[in-house]
């Protein structure tokens, strides 16, 4: 008799589990389309946005922002980028050939295209774009913020994106596909014995020379890749500094960035590396010496996007050239 | 007073001022070889005497100096010497012409770049910039040249716009001078816009600077300035006679619309070649005249030469003052010398001001 209980007490316990069990694995069904993850999604400047349903009209005021959206599969729902988006596609073609719109530069970008189009969603930046951001929000539009100051961050950003348009397990790939190529590159160059010091050009002039500090996102790639910014130890963003000063740090690689001119101009403000090295005693650089001056895709490394595993790689194949 | 009274005071004047200009002179020179001991790169002071010593012929059997570092002389001789040099030629020219155009103009707001020969210069500058970035003739950089070229097409359009029959109006000359600055100011700010990365230089270049100047820049601009500033002292007693008033000295004999126009004409040139290498650094053209009047008095006979020499001296103390911050408080930051002399000179010159208890005039 107790034995019967018993079993019939198990049975009832194995049912409803396995009701619960199937309840809630059906919860994390549909939990997985992610509508729910829609509400508050919390951006880089910790403002809390919720939309109520997938975007169908995004709007992307920055190159960055553009180059996630297309990586995570949402591109096919970009209604409007900047003049200086050009990764992954030519999108001036595409606006020259009325396939995108332009809502113009990066600074000043016109809200009554904005408007005009009606978009659901809208990923913007930070610093200079803080005002037309809060603008757009007064306007009543969504507007996500990605403003990473690091590798974690641009992560951070492309999940953010992933939850907000839909697309999360190809986020979610995105992410550990571009961690598990970064992690392979600090694998390998973990046991070298010398890291290379590096100098990164972001401008040259007669008035002046521009390099990047610490707090620029190129340090932590270079520091990926098995270098050393010469400027790591300087607090700052851009900056800029003095020919006395890289002369004295002798880097032993000097990266030249190509592809970010404008309007039009082939030629790079470093014009050659002849030119590079024929600058004032620059000739006593332990880079000029050996040869070591390498071009690298400009946007590729400064843009907080999908492109850093890229990068990463790049760069560590020209510090440990050997190991590749 | 007796005719050799009045030529003894000025006997004893002329050979004050010969002293005073011999003294700034020296204070110079001395500026320039202790200025060539600052900087971030590590080398002695013994070491840069040693191979100034060793450039100078005949003297130089008897030096005995090896480099220690891989940079040495190198670093010293091409990028810290022709820095002081221009720091020297762009402070004189711009000091030397702002006593021109203050004294033209009768106006103690006049400044080398009243009439547009900045904001001429800088869309040259910011065109060059965005088109011809790197490109140079015969090494000279397109944005020096093209700076130098819009300056002058600037002054020249100013001038003639400024032209009544054959009279030119100061007044006229300041308001289309006004008129062109807005324009060609707005239209650096439509390439400011347009620009991607430029911006960095179109902005290094209108906060001012000369850090990466080399010789061969420095050699084209020389002898503008050196003529220039030659050639408008021999019109300085035109320009005390014309502190009087244009009707006063055309009555006492000078031709004022000839004397205008050399003078417009040389002020502009040596403020043009300055400025293409230096962009545009304020300051030094509007307040070194007035600093200098205020202590030598405003007979344009000294007062030229003086504010000359002064106007290079402080523009070198101020890129000392950016190179030593550079390494010490600001790491590897460096200050455009634009900022610093707008920061160390206003504070001075109000010092400068608030002491002279007489009235002040031009």
């Amino acid at each position: 008799m107790n034995t019967k209980y018993i079993i019939a007490a198990v049975v009832v316990i194995v049912l409803i589990a396995s009701a619960a069990f199937v309840y809630t694995y059906y919860q994390g069904q549909t939990s997985d389309s992610g509508i729910e993850a829609l509400q508050n999604l919390v951006d880089d400047h910790d403002y809390v946005t919720s939309l109520t349903a997938f975007p169908d009209r995004i709007i992307s005021l920055a190159p960055s922002c553009t180059e996630i959206l297309f990586a995570i599969d949402a591109g096919d729902k970009v209604v409007a980028v900047t003049d200086y988006c050009n990764y992954p596609y030519d999108f001036a073609a595409w606006i020259a050939a009325g396939n995108m719109t332009s809502v113009g530069g990066f600074q000043d970008p016109n809200v009554e295209v904005i408007a005009s189009l009606n978009p659901d969603l809208i990923l913007a930046t930070g610093g200079i774009q803080a005002e037309i951001v809060e603008s757009l929000r007064d306007l009543g539009y969504k507007v996500l913020v990605l403003d990473p100051t690091n590798i974690d961050g641009v992560l951070q950003n492309i999940e953010l994106v992933g939850n907000a348009t839909g697309k999360r397990a190809e986020a979610t790939a995105l992410v550990n596909d571009i961690t598990s190529r970064i992690d392979a590159v600090a694998n390998k160059v973990a046991g070298v014995e010398s890291k290379p010091k590096v100098y990164y050009e972001v401008w040259f002039s007669a008035q002046s020379i521009w390099s990047v500090g610490a707090k620029g996102f190129e340090t932590e790639l270079i520091a990926k890749a098995g270098g050393v910014n010469i400027f790591e130890n300087d607090s700052l963003d851009h900056f800029q500094t003095d020919s006395e000063v890289i002369i004295s740090k002798n880097p032993d690689i000097i990266l030249l960035p190509v592809g970010m001119e404008t309007l039009g101009v082939e030629t790079p403000f470093w014009v050659s590396f002849d030119t590079v090295k024929a600058r004032p005693a620059w000739d006593s650089i332990s880079a000029v010496q050996n040869d070591k001056l390498y071009q690298i895709d400009g946007d590729a490394i400064q843009r907080a996007g999908p492109r850093m595993a890229d990068m990463i790689e790049t760069l560590a194949e020209i510090f440990h050239s050997e190991l590749f | 007073m007796s005719k050799s009274e009045v030529e003894s005071t000025y006997s004893k004047r002329a050979s004050r001022w010969k002293l005073i200009i011999f003294l700034l002179i020296i204070a110079l020179v001395v500026t320039v070889i202790a200025s060539l001991n600052v900087g971030y790169y590590g080398i002695s002071f013994e070491d840069i005497l040693k191979i100034l010593g060793k450039q100078i012929p005949f003297l130089n059997t008897f030096v005995d100096y090896t480099p220690k570092l891989p940079g040495d002389p190198a670093v010293l001789l091409l990028v810290r010497l022709p820095r002081i040099i221009a720091g020297v030629l762009v402070g004189a020219a711009l000091a030397a012409s702002g006593v021109l155009f203050q004294g033209i103009f009768r106006n103690p707001m006049a400044d080398p770049f009243v009439i547009g020969v900045s904001s001429g210069a800088s869309v040259g500058a910011a065109l060059a910039t965005l088109f011809a970035a790197g490109f140079a003739f015969f090494g000279i950089g397109a944005i020096q040249i093209a700076a130098f070229a819009s300056a002058l097409i600037t002054i020249f359009f100013v001038y003639n716009i400024s032209r009544v029959g054959s009279r030119v109006p100061v007044m006229t000359l300041l308001l289309s001078g006004l008129a062109v600055t807005f324009f060609s100011s707005a239209i650096v700010t439509l390439l400011q816009f347009l620009s991607g990365k430029e911006l960095f230089a179109i902005v290094a270049w209108l906060a001012g600077g000369f850090s990466n100047v080399n010789w061969l820049a420095i050699w084209a601009i020389t002898p503008f300035i050196l003529i220039g500033t030659v050639a408008a002292y021999f019109y300085a007693r035109d320009l005390n006679l014309l502190a009087l008033g244009e009707d006063t000295a055309q009555n006492l004999g000078v031709d004022i619309e000839r004397v205008k126009k050399i003078l417009l004409f040389l002020g502009s040139m040596v403020t043009a070649a300055a400025v293409s290498i230096s962009g545009l650094i304020g300051f030094v053209g509007l307040i070194i005249p007035h600093m200098t009047r205020l202590v030598i008095g405003p007979d344009h006979r000294i007062l030229l030469p003086t504010s000359t020499i002064i106007g290079a001296i402080f523009l070198v103390v101020c890129d000392d003052v950016a190179r030593m911050m550079t390494g010490s408080i600001m790491g590897s930051l460096q200050l455009p010398v634009g900022v610093v002399t707008a920061l160390s000179g206003a504070p001075f010159f109000v010092y400068l001001l608030r002491r002279k208890k007489t009235r002040y005039a031009l």
